[in-house]
């Protein structure tokens, strides 16, 4: 659309001239950010206490799952054991003051299943490794978890302040 | 890695090579100095400068923040105007560094004290060959003293990112990591006689002509376009004056050529000189005669613009010159306004029954062309004229340097708008209606009767006898709808929909009076006109009267002309609607669908040709309802974003206004959601919990009517009206420009999918 928009008389108005077309929708910000950024913050919660961790991970190509690994030791594992509700922060964020008009982010609802072993474990582990083979001996430790998100909600935030939610169809 | 660049460097000190940090114009005026040529004397701040000014005041991210808002493409220019008084107000805030004073304040000494400067842009590129970017930055003259030095050079800096600037921003590679801008403080010299000159015919590069142009008196009122110029074309081989072309002044300096033949030489002379330097042809600013004539500027002829396609070139025309908007305040409020409004009025009291069929058909081209020939004067001379507000608002901002760039609207308050009578009116017969307490019921159920369309007769007729209030209103509302309501609103006269205005006022009279004026933390128009004089000082107090009374016609013509054009339109709409009345009568026209001017072709042939094929209106389409229906599967908005218009929070019901039929079902308290509010509609806000607009900008109708009534107003708002749908929660956060859209919940994730 023209920056010079000047339609002021009834008969004059123009509807819907604002090219939404030429945008990328939600969904496609949200899979080019899950596909660039390496790293997610996992948050979990226990006993009313929030927690959170940077973790590697990786989704399917339907946005529907994401995948991740922890050793059982650690204080997200033993949250995760007692409640599997989590969220998943991916962002671009620079590290310099000033840019973050340019940054995106988004915030993934859903919940944590571990996955134990069998041809399940093989599936999932094959696309974390698919996106991070360095990581092939600590996901097959025995003292590692894999766990399998299931996502609910996408809320996506660009421009400091502007926020869409996607939500997948849980049928497809 | 050579030594960091000075912050500051004398003209005459400028090596080559010096381009890049001390800009185009500096550099080519130091070339020109350093051949021999009279060049007024100065210094330059360099890029460095700027680069040290930013960094210290911490503004790249400002600016980042600034025009990160929203895609600079989806704003409207008022927007990107908003924008840019923003970030020249920042700038304005900042102090210079102490680094930049002391080298400013070490070389101002050779000017002589308080000699006035000037102070002008001088960016990197910007007189580059090719697409002329002239006029794009500011330029201060008359600066005297340290302070207004500075002041001047903040300006100029800001200028980097003024509207226009912006609107060219992907030309100019603008990018606030990278941005950098020279300024010059130069003497002024101002000739008796002053111009610019041609070393080639801009038109017509190939003529062998070069082109003079001159007025009395400094430059700058030839280049503002204050004072036409005598024009002489010269053969550049011969050497002799092809033509002269006196300007219309009526100073006493028309008739005779403003220079003789030896003065001519003598600009000659340097025109083809400078071009002989630099190895191209020059268009060159000039002031004095023969022997003291002076270099302003010098730069490369651009290539005349392109074919005018690009609606931002008419933009660039739009700066306002105060001389301009003196000529235009003259025109627009002393001849055109009252043209328009009589021209309204005739055609409202032409009787157009007795006319037989081919004169309504004459009646109706009659119209059409009034309404052409208004529209194209709007976009002429009213839509220029609207840029007295923004004088204004600059002019306040320079002078008092407010904490919040918008303090100049209060100077607007007040101002007896034809929307704010129509509005007063609507208010007073709700006040009826709320005063007398079964007259509001009683409309209600005559409304809830009818349900549909409904002609205000049959209302007349129910409300007459029913008791002198009643009465006493009925004849108000005849009023109202004679004197306010003969404008169009979605294609349709708003006087034959009386329903949905009376619907409001039913509504407004639930409601304790919300009217504006009163703020309690509004500061008075009369205190801020005084904060303004005394920041001038009693030498410039007619001027800054003058700019404030432009200021204040401009905005209220910039509402009242709308309303004018939009009389003619329903006049237009008033004779259509009979010519397809009579074609119905005669079977000549069928169809359910409501007669609009789309229809005036058909409708003119019809009446002129009596065995033209029939015409058939049918039904339109149901607009689409809006509420997501712009976005993907899955996808909702949470959190939208625009400009904050006005400040406040409130949540509410969202009712989308995009038709005559949204506009009686709005209820009081509902979130106010459309394409654009419209001088046709603003007696809708004071209902209003909120306002969300896709049509952004501070100084438009409903954001100003929204800061009045304390109304919290986001707009700017993408989509706004296709994203949201009827019935949707919404919260408008009005300081920070946010919508956010229902409640923060976790049902989806708590629920067993």
């Amino acid at each position: 659309m023209s920056n010079v928009d000047e339609p002021v008389f009834d008969s004059q108005r123009p509807a819907g001239d604002e090219g939404a077309g030429s945008r990328r929708s939600v969904r496609e910000r949200i899979q080019r950010l899950a596909e660039r950024q390496p790293y997610a913050v996992l948050c979990v919660q226990g006993d009313g206490q929030p927690y959170g961790a940077l973790v590697a991970f990786a989704f399917t190509p339907d946005l529907r799952h994401a995948v991740f690994t922890t050793p059982t030791a650690t204080r997200k594992y033993s949250m995760l054991t007692r409640s599997g509700r989590v969220a998943l922060l991916i962002d671009n964020r620079p590290d310099r003051v000033g840019a973050f008009m340019d940054t995106e982010a988004v915030t993934i609802t859903g919940t944590a299943h571990h996955v134990e072993g069998g041809e399940a474990f093989q599936r999932w582990a094959e696309l974390l490794l698919g996106r991070h083979p360095y990581l092939k001996s600590f996901v097959h430790a025995d003292s590692s978890a894999l766990f399998r998100v299931d996502a609910v909600r996408f809320l996506h935030v660009m421009r400091f302040q502007e926020v869409s939610q996607w939500v997948p169809d849980p049928r497809s | 890695m050579g030594a960091r660049p000075p912050l500051l460097i004398p003209l005459d000190g400028t090596a080559p090579g010096d381009e890049r940090i001390v800009g185009g114009k500096a550099a080519k005026l130091a070339r020109l100095a350093g051949a021999g040529f009279a060049v007024p004397p100065g210094f330059v701040l360099t890029t460095r400068a700027y680069r040290m000014f930013l960094d210290e005041a911490r503004l790249t991210a400002v600016i980042r923040m600034e025009l990160g808002r929203k895609p600079m493409d989806e704003m409207r220019w008022e927007e990107i105007w908003d924008t840019a008084l923003r970030i020249r107000s920042e700038f304005l805030a900042r102090p210079l560094p102490g680094e930049l004073r002391n080298a400013i304040a070490g070389n101002l000494h050779r000017f002589g004290e308080g000699a006035p400067l000037a102070v002008r842009s001088s960016a990197v590129g910007e007189d580059a060959a090719g697409r002329s970017f002239a006029g794009l930055h500011e330029s201060i003259i008359g600066a005297r003293g340290q302070s207004a030095v500075e002041d001047a050079v903040r300006l100029v800096w800001a200028s980097l990112w003024s509207d226009a600037a912006l609107l060219y921003r992907r030309e100019l590679g603008l990018d606030p990591q990278r941005s950098r801008m020279a300024v010059l403080v130069q003497a002024m010299v101002d000739g008796d006689r002053s111009g610019v000159a041609f070393a080639r015919d801009p038109r017509d590069h190939g003529r062998d002509l070069a082109i003079i142009e001159s007025v009395p008196g400094p430059c700058r009122l030839l280049v503002d376009g204050t004072v036409d110029p005598d024009r002489w074309e010269i053969d550049r081989s011969r050497r002799t004056v092809v033509a002269w072309l006196p300007g219309e002044r009526d100073d006493g300096t028309g008739g005779e050529p403003l220079l003789d033949p030896e003065e001519l030489e003598a600009i000659l002379d340097t025109l083809l000189s400078v071009e002989a330097l630099f190895d191209w042809a020059p268009d060159m600013e000039w002031t004095g005669r023969s022997g003291s004539l002076t270099v302003l500027q010098a730069r490369p002829i651009t290539a005349t613009a392109p074919e005018q396609t690009d609606k931002r070139d008419w933009y660039l025309t739009l700066r306002p010159n105060d001389a301009r908007l003196a000529k235009l305040r003259e025109r627009v409020a002393g001849q055109l306004i009252p043209q328009l409004e009589r021209e309204a009025a005739a055609l409202a009291a032409e009787d157009l029954d007795p006319l037989d069929d081919r004169r309504l058909a004459e009646a109706i081209d009659r119209r059409r062309q009034a309404v052409a020939h208004w529209k194209k004067i709007y976009w002429d001379e009213f839509i220029p004229f609207a840029h007295g507000v923004r004088r204004l608002a600059t002019y306040y901002n320079d002078a008092v340097q407010p904490q919040d760039p918008y303090e100049f609207v209060g100077l607007l308050r007040d101002q007896p708008l034809l929307a704010a009578r129509r509005n007063r009116a609507i208010a007073d017969l709700a006040g009826q209606v709320r005063a007398a307490n079964d007259l509001g019921q009683a409309l209600e159920q005559l409304l809830n009767e009818h349900g549909g369309p409904l002609h205000w007769k049959e209302i007349r007729d129910a409300l007459s006898g029913r008791s002198a209030e009643a009465a006493a209103f009925a004849d108000g509302f005849d009023d109202l709808n004679e004197r306010y309501l003969d404008i169009t609103y979605d294609r349709e006269r708003l006087r034959d929909r009386p329903e949905a205005l009376l619907r409001t006022i039913v509504e407004l009279a639930k409601r304790p009076e919300r009217m504006g004026g009163d703020r309690a933390d509004a500061i008075s128009a009369a205190d801020l006109e005084q904060r303004l004089l005394d920041a001038v000082g009693p030498q410039r107090f007619d001027e800054a009267r003058e700019i404030i009374e432009t200021g204040r016609v401009s905005w209220k013509l910039r509402d009242d002309d709308n309303l004018l054009v939009s009389r003619l339109e329903s006049q237009l709409l008033r004779v259509v609607g009979l010519g397809a009345e009579r074609l119905r009568r005669s079977g000549r026209l069928s169809g359910e669908g409501r007669v609009t001017a789309d229809h005036l072709s058909l409708i003119v042939e019809g009446l002129r040709e009596p065995s033209a094929e029939p015409v058939v209106i049918a039904r339109e389409a149901e607009a689409p309802e809006g509420g997501a229906a712009a976005l993907s599967p899955g996808e909702k908005p949470r959190q939208l974003i625009g400009q904050p218009a006005s400040p406040g929070v409130a949540s509410g019901i969202v009712r989308c206004v995009r038709g005559r039929a949204d506009l009686g079902a709005f209820r009081q308290g509902e979130i106010l959601v459309c394409d654009a509010i419209q001088p046709t509609m603003t007696h809708l806000v004071p209902l209003a919990g909120a306002i969300v607009e896709r049509r952004g900008g501070m100084l438009i109708h409903g954001a100003i009517i929204a800061r009045e009534l304390g109304i919290p107003c986001v707009n700017g708002v993408r989509q706004a009206a296709d994203i949201l749908g009827n019935g949707d929660l919404v919260t408008v956060d009005g300081h920070l420009g946010i919508v956010t859209v229902g409640e923060p919940e976790f049902k989806l994730e708590l629920e067993d999918r």
